[in-house]
């Protein structure tokens, strides 16, 4: 057979090309409900290892099913829609441009009362992002978990893989005046500055840009959480009272 | 303002070479001197300035699922990028090496087979997969990171090649010639710009 | 069989590709920083260089020559595309994958693969072709698990994430030495490894 023909060289590409797209399609296909099970899983995990219900190993060592179950079991709530890196990514445009509201931001509620925010932006090499899980008063941060595409392993990769930088944020508190609603600060924060946490020695400008992601993010949710604390002090308020008519009642 | 960021941050900071050690096999084998290195730095950037958009384009409008999807919102074709964008440098390549070869006869012949090479250069098919990675908003951004990051290989080869012709003069241990120097060379040029991170070491 | 051996342990010793033929280096460097990546990266990589090897001679009768590259082109992403999504699926593989990022699939563009397929694939049978493949791949894998050891070692302390220098010597102030893990030193290690290597077997070195 003459392989150098015409005939022969169009219809061989085009068998070619037919089969490789038919063996990917059909790979890609039933593979796609664990890819997606997998990114999923990933960004639970990271949510749920915010919120200090266990370390990141934990979900990984339990898998993916066990992991979704935990979350929808603990979340409370209708929103619950999981939001991918890339949804976060359209969202920080939006941010950034001022025209989105500060209650259609995503935000997971958990049972036991604890908000966990999503924050992201652009490190050294490339976005990073995370999740700062906040204690119902929404004011003291509890936890915080960060991950990143492309920083540097060993240094700016270390606001994923270094916990004593992640362990800083526990006991902070988020706080909306001049210093930022919640710092990253190089060369290390003041003592007794509540809204601040240490940057990571020789990680410039990923910590600079974590502080931009947090600093931006946080401001959007500026409105929900004051509303959520004034509604918060209000049922304080309304409890104290109550209480306080209580044992008046008593008294009586 | 954007713009100018993206493009000194592609030249410098996310220097292909330097930072990313993409293209380095034709990095290697043609910065022996200035002259040849010039030509197949220019061929990059023209080669990377002409697919990267396209393949930004094909990447918007085709692959990924979304409003723009011309098939459709839902249809995912994203497992296909790898075999589009490569096709889509290859035949860009050849029509590339043609227009070379008809007007410009001279860089023809010193560039020689290397031509050819460009198509399986890491550092075009690597600007494609960075691009799909990064998502860049707009067509303008896709061509300014195309045009900073093949600015950034042209300095690399350029600045190696007058080293190597320098070198050659060198009087070096027998077993580290060629190659072995010529890395280790490489790598102090990375230290180098790796200042331009603001890192502190 | 003293064929086949040859076939097996030329590429990886006196014919490495990276060492000896400088091939495929664009994105070897760049995974190194630690084992684990390079690690999955040299598997990628074998997997990849024996299974299109094998394709290509399976095909290689077949094939008109005008297209053969393209051909040759459309099998290698075949196989990568198919590599990135079972990395992809897997729970295991899934972290992993993400590390790797673009540079599994430069895989496609790295010239061990189109290089064998272009010098052995096409002349010789399927099976010897597979075994060329799977060792040329081993060669590159090899000098990548090297180099990602030194980084891993002298930048973390760690090999596969486990820390191997002992906290007492941190104590007596040793630090990490922060340069290895940055791109500049993958170079300068593979330049020793090249020197070495050189060193020992005379004949490579070049005038």
């Amino acid at each position: 057979m003459n392989t150098n023909s015409n005939v022969y060289t169009v219809i061989y590409t085009t068998v070619v090309c037919v089969l490789v797209a038919a063996v990917l399609a059909f790979v890609s296909q039933s593979l796609k409900s664990r890819q997606a099970d997998n990114e999923k899983a990933e960004t639970i995990s990271q949510i749920l290892t915010a919120a200090q219900f266990g370390e990141k190993e934990h979900w990984q060592e339990i898998g993916n099913a066990k992991t979704i179950e935990f979350f929808k079991e603990n979340i409370n709530g209708e929103n619950t829609r999981i939001y991918s890196t890339s949804d976060l990514k359209a969202l920080n445009y939006k941010i950034k441009d001022g025209i989105v509201k500060s209650e259609e931001l995503p935000r997971y509620v958990f049972n036991n009362g604890i908000v966990v925010l999503p924050v992201y932006g652009a490190g050294l090499w490339g976005p990073v992002w995370g999740y700062i899980a906040i204690a119902d008063d929404y004011k003291t941060v509890t936890g915080a978990y960060f991950d990143h595409a492309s920083e540097t392993p060993g240094l700016g990769g270390k606001i994923k893989d270094d916990p004593a930088f992640r362990a800083q944020f526990a006991g902070k508190k988020v706080i909306y005046d001049g210093n930022g609603p919640l710092s990253i600060i190089k060369g290390g924060a003041p003592a007794g500055m509540e809204n601040a946490v240490d940057a990571i020695t020789g990680a410039t400008m990923t910590s600079k840009g974590l502080h931009e992601a947090i600093a931006t993010w946080l401001n959007a949710y500026k409105d929900y959480i004051e509303d959520a604390r004034e509604v918060g002090e209000a049922i304080v308020t309304i409890v104290n009272g109550i209480e306080k008519s209580g044992t008046n009642a008593q008294e009586e | 303002m954007e713009y100018l960021s993206l493009f000194v941050k592609s030249i410098f900071v996310d220097n292909m070479i330097f930072a990313y050690f993409l293209g380095m096999c034709s990095y290697l084998a043609v910065s022996k001197n200035v002259k040849t290195a010039n030509g197949l730095g220019i061929a990059v950037i023209a080669v990377l300035l002409i697919t990267l958009p396209v393949n930004y384009l094909l990447n918007k409008f085709l692959l990924t699922p979304g409003e723009n999807c011309i098939f459709g919102p839902d249809v995912d074709l994203s497992f296909l990028s790898f075999i589009i964008f490569i096709a889509v440098i290859a035949a860009i390549t050849q029509v590339v090496e043609m227009v070379v070869e008809k007007f410009l006869p001279s860089l023809y012949s010193s560039l020689g087979i290397y031509l050819p090479l460009i198509a399986v250069n890491c550092a075009i098919l690597g600007g494609s997969l960075f691009m799909q990675q990064k998502e860049f908003a707009n067509l303008g951004e896709s061509a300014v990171y195309a045009l900073g990051s093949g600015a950034g290989w042209y300095l690399a080869i350029v600045a190696l090649a007058a080293i190597r012709e320098k070198l050659s003069y060198a009087n070096i241990p027998a077993g580290l010639k060629g190659t072995g120097i010529t890395f280790i060379t490489v790598g102090l040029m990375g230290v180098a710009f790796m200042a331009f991170m603001g890192l502190a070491i | 069989m003293g064929k086949m051996k040859e076939t097996i342990l030329n590429p990886i010793f006196k014919g490495n590709p990276i060492t000896v033929l400088v091939l495929g280096i664009c994105s070897s460097l760049a995974v190194t920083v630690e084992l684990k990546g390079a690690f999955v990266m040299a598997l990628s990589v074998i997997a990849v260089t024996g299974l299109s090897s094998l394709v290509c001679s399976l095909l290689r009768k077949t094939i008109p020559n005008r297209v053969r590259i393209i051909v040759q082109l459309v099998v290698v992403a075949l196989m990568v595309i198919l590599v990135d999504q079972f990395l992809k699926a897997f729970e295991a593989t899934y972290a992993i994958d993400k590390q790797l990022s673009v540079y599994i699939g430069l895989i496609i563009t790295n010239c061990i693969v189109m290089g064998r397929i272009e010098a052995f694939a096409l002349g010789n049978k399927p099976l010897p072709s597979l075994f060329d493949g799977v060792a040329n791949g081993a060669g590159y894998g090899m000098i990548l698990i090297i180099v990602a050891f030194f980084r891993e070692l002298l930048g973390s302390g760690t090999l596969f994430g486990f820390r191997i220098i002992p906290q007492a010597l941190y104590d007596a102030g040793y630090v990490n030495n922060g340069l290895m893990i940055l791109p500049p030193m993958a170079r300068i290690i593979l330049g020793c490894i090249i020197w070495a290597h050189r060193s020992i077997d005379k004949d490579l070195q070049e005038k």
